[in-house]
C-alpha cells in the first residue's frame, strides 16, 4: 500500500516537473508596438490600472481578448507559455519580474503614465489632511526621493533605507494599511517580512503623523473594499488615481509618478532563462523560501483541526435538535432556525462566507484573521457534519430508543448513553472525510489575507513570478497530508468493523 | 379500588389518523397475575400492550398503574416505566455496551443503585438467567434466544412491578424459543406479575392465569385457559384457535 502511494507521488511529481521545465510553445502574435495589441491576447492584474486601460481595446473590431490574471506571476507564466501574446503592468514590477529572464522584453515605448497615490475612505476626511500634509513634508525634505532610490537603481539600492526619526512618538494609535504584498519594488516579501518603496513611505508617513503602521495583506481587488468599509485605515498598493474608483473611495495627492509599460516575448531568445534544479533552488531554497510552506502549512493545520472540532459541536447541537422535532414534535422554533442555518450554509459557497463573515460580522471588530477563518469554517463544517449526525442518529434502529425509554431514562439520558454512541460510531469515516474536505477548503484563506499553505505558495510566486514550481509544491503537500489521513480513515474503518464482529 | 390491582384500564381506544386500531378496551391485572394476550396479526395485541407503559400515546380513555391516571398530561412517565417493564421482539439490547453494563446502564444512570449495588445485581441475574459466563461479552456475539435472556434480565434489573412481553419468543428460531419460555416460566413462578402478548399457545395454557383474544379492536373474548382453549364461545376464536392449534 505505502510502496504503490510512494511511487504514485513520485509520477505525479515528475510529471509536474517536467511540465515545469517545459519551453514555451510556439505563439500566434508578437507584440512589438502599441499598435500590435489590437487583436492580440493582453494579459493584465485583476484590477489594476493596465487592467483599466487594456479593457478600452476588449471586444474591438480587431478581436483583442483581454486575461485577467489574479497575480502578475500567473500572467507572467502565461505569457511564457504564449498563452497570451504581452502583459500590460507598472514599469517597476516589469522590471523586478524580467530580470534574468532572457525570453521576455519591455517594450521601449511606454503604454501610459501613471499618479500612484494613497486611497483613503470618503468620510475621513481627517486623516486625508494629514496624509497630504505628511506627503507634501516627504517630498519637500527629500525622504520619497531617498526611500525610491534604495529600491531603484543599481547604484543605489539597498544603501539609503528609510529610517525612523529619533524620539518618533505613536500618540495617535494605529494605523492599519491594507495593500497586496506582490508587487515588487513596491511591496514585496523579504524573508517573511513586507517591504518595497510604498511600504517604507507608508512608515514614513505613519512617523510624521504620529500612528504606528500595521500592514494588511490581501488581494489587490480587495484594498478598496477593505479601506471602504473601514477593515483598514487607508490602501497603499501602487494605486493610481482612476474615475471609476473615485466613485467609492478618496485619493491622496500623487507621490510617485510611474508608466505603464508592455511587457513581450523576445522571439530571438532561446529557451528559458533557468534549469528545474535552479528552478528549485530559487522557489524553496533562497532566503530560506520554503519557510513560507511550512509557516502556512502551520496555519492551515490549525483552522482546520480547530475548526472541524467546533464544527462538530455545532452539528452535534443542531443534529440533536432536528431529531428531537422530527421524533417528538419538541423544539420547533429551534428546528426552523436550524433548518434556515442548514439552507443557508449548504446553499451558498464557503469563499463567500468566509468573505462575509471578515468584511461584514466583524467589520467593526477587530478580530485576528486566523479566528475569523475558524469561525467561519466552523460554522460552514457544522452543517455538514449537523447533516451526517443526522443521518447517523436516524439510522439508529427506534427500538434503541423504546428500550432505554421502557427502562425508566430520560429522552436526554437515551439520546446521551444509548443512541449518540452508537450514531458517532457508525459516523466517524464519514466526519473523518469531512475533516479531509475541510483541510483542502481552507485554501480560500488567501482572500482575507490569511496565511494559509495555499497562500504561502502564493507568495513565493510574487516574489519569483515562477507559477508552476509553488503551485507544484503546495499540491504535494496537501496531496500527502491527505493521503496520510485517508490511510487513518482506512484503518479507522477496519477498527470499527473488527469490533462489531 | 382493591390494593391487588396493579393496571386498570378503562375505555381504552387508539386511533392512527382515521385508522382505529382500538376501541373501548377494558382490562385489569391483579398483582402476581399472568395474562397471555393472544389474536390474529394486527389485531391490536402489541399497541395495547405499549400504551400500558406509554410507549404509545392513547387517544381516549385511562389506564391507571398502582391507581394513578397514566395518561393525565404531567405524570413522570420515567417513574412509571420504572414500575412497568418490557421486553421486546426484537430485544433491543444496546449494541455498544457490553452485556453487564446493558444491565446496570438504566439503574445507575437513574441513581437507584451504586454501580457495585448494580453490578452485584447483574452478577445475580446473569446467574439466574444462566448466562454469567457472558458478563463482559457484547451483545452481537449472542444467539437470538441468548439476547431475550438478557433482555429479560435487563428489564429485571429495575426491579418492576410488571412486565410486558411484546411477542418475546416471535424473532427468535424454533431451537431457542424453549429457552425462553422455560424462564418466563420461572418469574411467573416466582409470582411476577406479567402481561405476554404471544403466539405460543402452549405457553399461554400452561403457564396463563388468564387468557385475553383480541380481535376487532379489542378483548372479544377472555377466561380461564381451559375456557378459552376447550370451550371457545365466540366464532371468531374458534376459527383462530383451529388455525394455530
Amino acid at each position: 500500500m505505502k510502496k504503490k502511494l510512494s511511487l504514485l507521488l513520485l509520477a505525479i511529481v515528475s510529471a509536474m516537473l517536467l511540465g515545469c521545465g517545459q519551453k514555451a510553445e510556439e505563439t500566434g502574435k508578437i507584440v512589438k508596438t502599441i499598435d500590435d495589441l489590437e487583436g492580440s491576447k493582453i494579459g493584465v492584474q485583476l484590477g489594476t490600472i493596465g487592467d483599466i486601460y487594456a479593457s478600452d481595446y476588449e471586444g474591438d473590431e480587431a478581436g483583442t481578448t483581454i486575461e485577467r490574471y489574479n497575480k502578475l506571476a500567473d500572467a507572467m507564466q502565461a505569457l511564457r507559455q504564449g498563452k497570451i501574446d504581452c502583459v500590460i503592468v507598472d514599469e517597476q514590477p516589469a522590471i523586478a519580474c524580467t530580470k534574468g529572464e532572457k525570453s521576455l522584453v519591455i517594450l521601449d515605448e511606454p503604454f501610459t503614465l501613471e499618479d500612484y497615490a494613497i486611497c483613503i475612505a470618503k468620510d475621513n476626511e481627517e486623516l486625508l489632511n494629514k496624509v497630504n500634509g505628511a506627503l507634501e513634508e516627504l517630498k519637500e525634505d527629500g525622504t520619497i526621493e531617498q526611500i525610491t532610490a534604495n529600491y531603484i537603481g543599481d547604484d543605489t539600492k539597498g544603501t539609503c533605507p528609510y529610517v525612523t526619526p529619533e524620539g518618533t512618538t505613536y500618540d495617535s494609535g494605529k494605523l492599519v494599511v491594507a495593500t497586496n504584498v506582490a508587487f515588487p519594488p513596491y511591496e514585496f516579501y523579504d524573508k517573511g517580512e513586507p517591504v518595497g518603496i510604498d511600504m517604507e513611505l507608508i512608515k514614513a508617513i505613519g512617523d510624521k503623523i504620529g500612528m504606528d503602521v500595521e500592514i494588511e495583506d490581501m488581494e489587490f481587488d480587495s484594498i478598496i473594499n477593505a479601506v471602504d468599509s473601514h477593515k483598514a485605515d487607508l490602501g497603499i498598493a501602487g494605486m493610481t488615481m482612476t474615475e471609476e474608483r473615485l466613485k467609492s473611495i478618496n485619493f491622496s495627492v500623487p507621490y510617485v509618478t510611474t508608466k505603464q509599460v508592455i511587457v513581450s516575448i523576445n522571439p530571438d531568445a532561446e529557451g528559458r532563462g533557468l534549469g528545474l534544479v535552479e528552478n528549485f533552488k530559487r522557489n524553496f531554497i533562497d532566503d530560506d523560501r520554503w519557510q513560507y510552506l511550512v509557516k502556512g502549512l502551520e496555519n492551515t493545520i490549525i483552522i482546520a483541526v480547530c475548526a472541524v472540532f467546533a464544527g462538530m459541536f455545532i452539528g452535534f447541537l443542531v443534529a440533536i435538535v432536528r431529531v428531537t422535532f422530527d421524533k417528538t414534535g419538541k423544539l420547533s422554533l429551534l428546528n426552523k432556525i436550524c433548518k434556515l442555518y442548514l439552507a443557508i450554509i449548504r446553499g451558498t459557497p464557503i469563499m463567500i462566507q468566509l468573505l462575509i463573515i471578515f468584511y461584514v460580522v466583524f467589520k467593526s471588530v477587530n478580530v485576528p484573521k486566523l479566528l475569523v477563518a475558524i469561525i467561519a469554517f466552523a460554522i460552514n463544517s457544522g452543517a455538514y457534519v449537523a447533516e451526517i449526525m443526522r443521518g447517523g442518529i436516524m439510522s439508529i434502529d427506534d427500538g434503541q430508543m423504546e428500550a432505554g425509554r421502557s427502562l425508566g431514562l430520560s429522552y436526554r439520558q437515551t439520546m446521551v448513553s444509548i443512541i449518540l454512541p452508537q450514531a458517532i460510531k457508525n459516523v466517524l469515516p464519514a466526519l473523518a472525510n469531512e475533516f479531509i474536505s475541510l483541510i483542502k477548503e481552507t485554501s480560500i484563506c488567501g482572500y482575507i489575507g490569511l496565511m494559509d499553505l495555499t497562500r504561502g505558495g502564493d507568495i513565493i510566486r510574487s516574489i519569483t513570478y515562477e507559477a508552476l514550481l509553488p503551485l507544484v509544491g503546495v499540491a504535494i503537500i496537501y496531496l500527502i497530508i491527505v493521503q496520510l489521513l485517508n490511510l487513518g480513515v482506512g484503518k479507522l474503518e477496519k477498527n470499527l468493523r473488527k469490533s462489531e464482529q | 379500588m382493591s390494593n391487588d390491582i396493579l393496571i386498570k384500564v378503562e375505555n381504552l381506544s387508539k386511533s392512527y389518523g382515521d385508522n382505529e386500531v382500538l376501541l373501548n378496551v377494558n382490562m385489569q391485572i391483579e398483582k402476581g397475575e399472568v395474562i397471555a394476550i393472544i389474536g390474529p396479526s394486527g389485531c391490536g395485541k402489541s399497541t395495547f400492550i405499549r400504551t400500558l407503559n406509554q410507549l404509545e400515546e392513547v387517544t381516549s380513555g385511562t389506564i391507571y398503574v398502582d391507581g394513578e391516571d397514566i395518561t393525565k398530561p404531567g405524570v413522570d412517565l420515567n417513574d412509571v416505566r420504572r414500575r412497568v417493564g418490557m421486553v421486546f421482539q426484537h430485544f433491543n439490547l444496546f449494541p455498544h455496551l457490553t452485556i453487564k453494563k446493558n444491565l446496570t446502564l438504566a439503574p445507575v444512570k437513574q441513581k437507584l443503585m451504586t454501580q457495585e449495588e448494580a453490578n452485584k445485581k447483574a452478577e445475580e441475574l446473569l446467574e439466574r438467567v444462566g448466562l454469567a459466563d457472558k458478563a463482559d461479552a457484547y451483545p452481537d456475539s449472542l444467539s437470538g434466544g441468548q439476547k431475550q435472556r438478557i433482555a429479560i434480565a435487563r428489564t429485571l434489573a429495575m426491579n418492576p412491578e410488571v412486565i410486558l412481553f411484546d411477542e418475546p419468543t416471535s424473532a427468535l428460531d424454533p431451537e431457542m424459543v424453549g429457552e425462553v419460555l422455560a424462564l418466563m416460566k420461572e418469574l411467573a413462578d416466582d409470582g411476577m406479575t406479567m402481561i405476554v402478548v404471544t403466539h405460543e399457545m402452549g405457553f399461554a395454557k400452561e403457564v396463563a392465569d388468564r387468557v385475553m383474544f383480541f380481535d376487532e379492536k379489542g378483548i372479544l373474548e377472555e377466561g380461564t385457559p381451559a375456557e378459552i382453549f376447550n370451550f371457545p364461545k365466540s366464532q371468531r376464536l374458534q376459527d383462530f384457535l383451529s388455525k394455530v392449534l
